[in-house]
């Protein structure tokens, strides 16, 4: 037996993007692509249990968990197994419900992928805890797993939380898996599928979800050994800065609380430690020559940036990009035909503006 | 309760387990076994964090324990009422923790004094001190590495009168195998002779004066002997801790010895007696959270300047795959498919956290910093909701893991406790569990509710 928690990531607005994309794949798809593979999830053995997740604009509903009461009055069908039609129906309708509830006008908030994360640790936490209390201490559960289906970009305010979050899934040992369904790749959830075990997949071919989430995210991770599920490329170990919520991938850290700043600060802004002026000298001289200044060459570029510093590093970064080819591999471990551009090309710097930066390359 | 305690307690550590009582803390080991059961209880408390693997430490004496002492059971023969009751201990520590971020020394050098000296043979604690201390000192190590992941540890012994180089704060790399490794060989640790806590102090001193001034320096001094024999005035050598800023903590297993218990007090370190061998290992772990700031400049009388700060540049790297065709890494200049790529030279490194070898950036892995950011962004304490009447369209179910609330009203139980098993966050107003409210507090750092 095994468990499995799912977290459908269902903003409308990024649904609507991937419905209109080439390939497109629009949520209704997708439900049903999701549905099927969580039947066979049910299905593999009659003792798995399951919890879904929904993550909408602002709210994080539990969808479906294989706990819950069968509801008296299902549709009966004599040609269908009867889990399946519960399972199907709980998502399908509270899916629809909470997104008719969410209503148009609103202003577009990001979808609350944090608020399902944590709820899904704490399912499995008590799932871990509750048997035990009955029966002697040593209950593990066997291999829980959560599985993110994500179709949105990094949201830079998440980091925390989600690093917050995977350290407590090591802690219950739950491997995470993460599957982007649309969009660029969220750094975040990479560091997350790596640091837990888990695997992390890109999806290329999204009209083949469903082929995907069989193979690669169906059997348990002792079976995976065995198979050859692909695994994850390079991780990107980028953070996000505490003053902007920049992705930087060279940072300024107070050595007191640790935080990161995307340049060099007088004050710690998080326990107000003062610098010492020297430091400050030091690194912002060293400053333009750092090749990730042109990375982050967003629309949204950090105000307080000094001017003289953004304009000197165009050379220096070209330079770097150059030594950078020899060690830009191609990925053997790739489904499909993944791009082998590194991860430099992949991403303008401000990642919570979805729109553009995932046009193909 | 004697004040050594009090150093103890950092309210703010939302790490450490759910703390026990001190009621009948008292320096004659025999009274303390009595705490056997109540730590079996507490196991059961924290389960979720799996780690029952100790919870027979104290089974030799168990014949002597007087568990009636610390665990009741309620009318109906059950032990629920005992466990709320630690629980709500639990919440109410939370509740005395400051709301604001407290500083904490996160980049920690520590190195560990091991009493080398033939006291260690005692078999009072099982099999005999010295084991128990190497077995203790390996756990130590794993779980410190584990939460100081930017730190570095050294080891010194003390025997025949000499202070004993064991091994250097561990290189670069933060590694708990190299640390590990000084004190495998057990026979070459056999002890002997007379301790002498200056020279041994003077040694650890010594290996950790190359450090740059705003890193933490701090001495743990696992001591099991009544006698020090020094060759000068220990004195003078505390005096010189306190200008350098040295924290010693201090867990003693024989008894309280006064100088121990200044070095302690005077540096703002920890004091502790061990009772038995779970307590001893209690006193260990203790050390393990960085300590918090506070404790520090309290002890000293002088505010927050104990430690000068800086800002260090830190570059964030890219992992390689293993599947990746392999290239010359550039400390060792060995082929190999994995590493991690310097974000400002590209060159290859094989592990982190390092400096770059060929541009000398530092590089860290971003989630060995996101570790301790848990203690700067604490989520709030919960408030336990009293009754449902004021409640206009109470939940029927927790918004953490879903589970139905009771129905029922259950006997209060005291302050902290919700009689309708509901907390309630101050932010988001949405209800949680009593098992959930543990777990975001303890373990995830983060309301469900709130989404951050
Ligand atoms: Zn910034
Ligand atoms: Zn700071
Ligand atoms: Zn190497
Ligand atoms: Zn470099
Ligand atoms: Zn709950
Ligand atoms: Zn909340």
């Amino acid at each position: 037996m095994s468990h499995l928690s799912v977290v459908l990531d269902l903003p409308p607005a990024q649904w609507h993007r991937s419905a209109r994309h080439d390939p497109p794949l629009a949520l209704p798809d997708f439900l049903s692509h999701v549905l099927v593979f969580l039947n066979a999830h049910i299905a593999n053995n009659a003792e798995n249990s399951l919890a879904v997740f929904g993550a909408f604009p602002g709210t994080s509903p539990l969808l479906y968990s294989s706990a819950d009461p069968v509801p008296a009055r299902l549709p009966i069908d004599s040609n269908s197994y009867p889990s399946f039609v519960h399972l199907d129906h709980a998502v399908a309708r509270r899916v629809t419900a909470v997104l008719d509830s969410l209503g148009t006008d609103r202003a577009p908030e990001p979808s609350a992928l944090v608020g399902a994360i944590t709820k899904a640790l704490c399912y499995v936490n008590r799932l871990a805890i509750s048997p035990s209390s009955a029966a002697p201490a040593e209950h593990v559960l066997p291999d829980p797993r959560l599985l993110i289906l994500s179709v949105s970009p990094d949201l830079a305010t998440s980091y925390i939380p989600i690093m917050n979050s995977v350290f407590s899934a090591q802690k219950l040992k739950v491997t995470i898996d993460v599957c982007q369904v649309f969009g660029p790749d969220t750094v975040f959830l990479q560091q997350a599928a790596h640091l837990t075990g888990g695997s992390y997949i890109h999806l290329e071919r999204r009209d083949a979800l469903l082929q995907y989430l069989i193979m690669a995210f169906l059997p348990p991770p002792p079976i995976r050994k065995v198979l050859a599920v692909p695994t994850q490329d390079k991780v990107d170990f980028r953070a996000a800065c505490f003053c902007h919520k920049n992705i930087v991938d060279i940072g300024f850290v107070c050595s007191v609380c640790l935080s990161i700043f995307c340049q060099p600060v007088p004050v710690c802004s998080t326990c107000r430690t003062k610098f010492p002026i020297k430091t400050l000298q030091r690194l912002n001289q060293s400053r333009p020559l750092l090749p990730s200044t042109p990375r982050s060459t967003s629309p949204k570029s950090s105000p307080g940036t000094p001017a003289g510093a953004r304009t000197a590093p165009t050379n220096g970064a070209n330079l770097a990009r150059s030594i950078s080819t020899p060690n830009e591999l191609p990925h053997s471990s790739n489904i499909g035909s993944r791009n082998s551009n590194g991860r430099s090309h992949s991403m303008g710097g401000s990642v919570t503006n979805p729109g553009p930066s995932e046009a193909p390359r | 309760m004697p004040p050594r305690r009090e150093l103890v307690i950092s309210a703010a550590d939302s790490d450490s387990d759910i703390s026990f009582p001190d009621d009948d803390y008292d320096a004659s080991r025999d009274k303390g076994k009595s705490k056997g059961k109540g730590r079996a209880e507490k196991k059961k408390v924290d389960k979720g964090k799996g780690k029952a693997k100790d919870s027979q430490a104290y089974t030799w004496e168990a014949s002597y324990t007087r568990s009636w002492e610390t665990v009741q059971e309620d009318e109906a023969g059950s032990l629920q009422t005992s466990v709320q009751e630690l629980m709500a201990r639990g919440r109410r520590k939370r509740l005395l923790a400051p709301a604001a971020a407290i500083r904490r020394t996160i980049i920690r050098h520590v190195i560990l004094l091991l009493d080398l000296s033939s006291a260690m043979l005692d078999r009072d604690m099982r099999p005999t001190r010295f084991d128990l201390m190497l077995q203790y000192a390996r756990e130590f190590i794993l779980e410190w590495f584990d939460q100081n992941p930017l730190g570095q540890i050294g080891v010194v012994g003390m025997r025949a009168g000499l202070g004993e180089r064991i091994g250097d704060l561990s290189g670069e790399s933060g590694n708990p195998q190299e640390v590990l490794s000084y004190i495998k060989e057990r026979h070459k640790l056999e002890p002997t002779g007379e301790p002498s806590l200056q020279n041994a102090i003077e040694m650890a001193k010594a290996s950790m004066s190359h450090l740059p001034t705003h890193s933490s320096r701090e001495i743990i001094i696992i001591f099991g002997s009544l006698t020090t024999c020094d060759p000068g005035n220990i004195h003078e050598t505390l005096e010189t801790c306190v200008k350098n800023k040295v924290r010693i903590s201090v867990v003693a297993l024989a008894a309280e010895m006064k100088i121990c218990r200044e070095l302690s007090d005077k540096t703002g370190g920890q004091f502790g007696v061990a009772m038995n061998e779970g307590h001893f290992k209690d006193l260990l772990f203790e050390l393990v959270p960085p300590p918090a700031q506070r404790a520090l400049t309290r002890t000293m009388g002088a505010p927050s300047a104990s430690l000068s700060a800086d800002l260090m540049m830190m570059g964030f790297p890219t992992r390689l795959p293993e599947a990746s065709a392999p290239t010359l890494c550039v400390c060792h200049a060995e082929l190999k498919s994995q590493g991690f790529l310097c974000p400002r030279c590209l060159a290859k490194v094989c592990d982190v956290p390092t400096d770059c070898h060929v541009c000398g950036l530092m590089i860290v892995s971003s989630p060995h910093l996101a570790r301790s950011y848990h203690h700067l962004f604490p989520v709030k304490p919960y408030d336990a909701v009293p009754n449902l009447e004021d409640i206009p369209q109470p939940s029927d179910a927790c918004h953490g893991c879903a589970k139905l609330f009771p129905m029922t009203t259950s006997i209060p139980i005291g302050e902290g406790v919700s009689v309708v098993g509901r907390y309630r966050c101050p932010d988001c107003r949405h209800d949680f569990c009593s098992d959930c409210d543990v777990f975001v507090h303890e373990v995830i750092h983060c309301c469900p509710g709130c989404g951050k």
